[in-house]
């Protein structure tokens, strides 16, 4: 069966915005992009244990030449706090955070992870960006990707079950 | 056996390779030692095998060597089974273990004699890593490396080191200037284009 058209458009997205490398770690609604990442040949693919690894794969593969995302949940996000302070930031490194938006409007859970998500980005001084849906998140991707660049520093895109989720409403 | 004797004798055979090396002691002795411009601190504790996997995946053409440290990669265990599932044929992690948290006042870790005593060649082959080598002497160090660089990896070496960091000058480039010279490097060495900018709007 073919994958959903939610994960099939942010893939295309992430090839639009150049990305070279993907690590991730999974969330529940992640799952179909996940496995459409494994089986793509135009990009490495890096299965993480922990958050924080990611962010020093991403850094390691940007300063390669690479241009890198990140695919976790805001609770990873929430894991990478340090790695994001004194490597990404610190050094200056481009990478994009594709982050599960667990206890956003509209989830049923983790609504304390929600609550803190977007406060901990703006404290972190990465910026945040939430599109309303698959297309849209395709059509950012690459601008995102720019502004990373350009900033030296990561960019966030929040992904809501508007984006994208593994079971219909 | 010291870890600023296997740096020394590790600088004498590494030219080609990129190296990373641990927010600890491995960075400024290593920086007094070895090459410069192929050279990257680190500054988050654990962090530099993972920024060495990113760099041997971004890179296959050159081999990565991390020196990391006991505490470090105790911070950061769920790299090995990360290195051994991507199976980095260009990537060398040695681990220098004094059995303390040397940079932060001596503390033992739990690789230490009266601690937990944990064997991190033992982590490393159970996380699914097939080379691993221990070392307790400089002269069994630099063979092992050595062969390492001379043959496939991923590889991983235990070397047993004994507290103590040589008396050396700090780090010359901060982080921002270390990013921007190993990426000048990379461009140089490898003839590819990795700093791009976009042209202005007026010009186009």
């Amino acid at each position: 069966m073919d994958a959903p058209a939610d994960a099939q458009l942010i893939l295309r997205g992430i090839h639009e915005a150049g990305i070279t490398h993907v690590a991730s770690l999974p969330d529940i609604n992640l799952v179909d992009l996940i496995d459409l990442l494994e089986q793509d040949d135009g990009l490495v693919h890096v299965e993480l244990n922990r958050e924080e690894e990611g962010v020093g794969i991403a850094t390691g593969v940007y300063l390669g030449g690479g241009m890198p995302a990140l695919l976790i949940q805001n609770a990873g996000l929430l894991n990478a706090c340090n790695a994001l302070t004194t490597t990404a930031l610190a050094f200056e490194i481009p990478m994009l955070l594709l982050v599960w938006y667990a206890g956003h409007i509209g989830d049923n859970a983790f609504m304390r992870l929600g609550e803190v998500t977007e406060p901990v980005l703006a404290a972190l001084g990465i910026r945040a960006f939430i599109p309303a849906d698959a297309e849209a998140a395709r059509v950012l991707l690459p601008k995102a990707a720019t502004l990373s660049r350009m900033s030296a520093r990561p960019v966030a895109i929040l992904l809501t079950k508007s984006v994208i989720r593994r079971f219909a409403a | 056996m010291k870890r600023i004797d296997c740096l020394t004798a590790a600088a004498r055979f590494i030219s080609n390779q990129l190296v990373v090396t641990n927010n600890g002691g491995a960075t400024v002795e290593w920086a007094s030692v070895g090459p410069a411009e192929s050279h990257l601190q680190v500054k988050t504790l654990g962090l530099c095998s993972s920024i060495g996997l990113g760099l041997a995946l971004a890179v296959p053409s050159r081999t990565v060597v991390v020196f990391d440290g006991d505490g470090s990669l105790l911070m950061n265990l769920s790299t090995l089974p990360t290195i051994a599932r991507q199976q980095p044929p260009n990537f060398v992690h040695v681990v220098f273990d004094n059995g303390v948290y040397e940079a932060s006042g001596g503390t033992p870790t739990q690789t230490a004699d009266g601690r937990a005593g944990a064997d991190l060649a033992g982590l490393a082959r159970a996380a699914g890593i097939a080379s691993v080598q221990v070392a307790t002497t400089a002269e069994a160090f630099t063979e092992q490396l050595r062969s390492a660089l001379a043959s496939p990896g991923p590889h991983f070496i235990h070397a047993r080191v004994e507290p103590g960091r040589a008396k050396v000058p700090p780090m010359a480039v901060d982080e921002v200037e270390n990013k921007y010279r190993l990426i000048r490097h990379i461009e140089r060495s490898q003839g590819i284009s990795i700093l791009t900018r976009p042209r202005p709007a007026s010009q186009r």
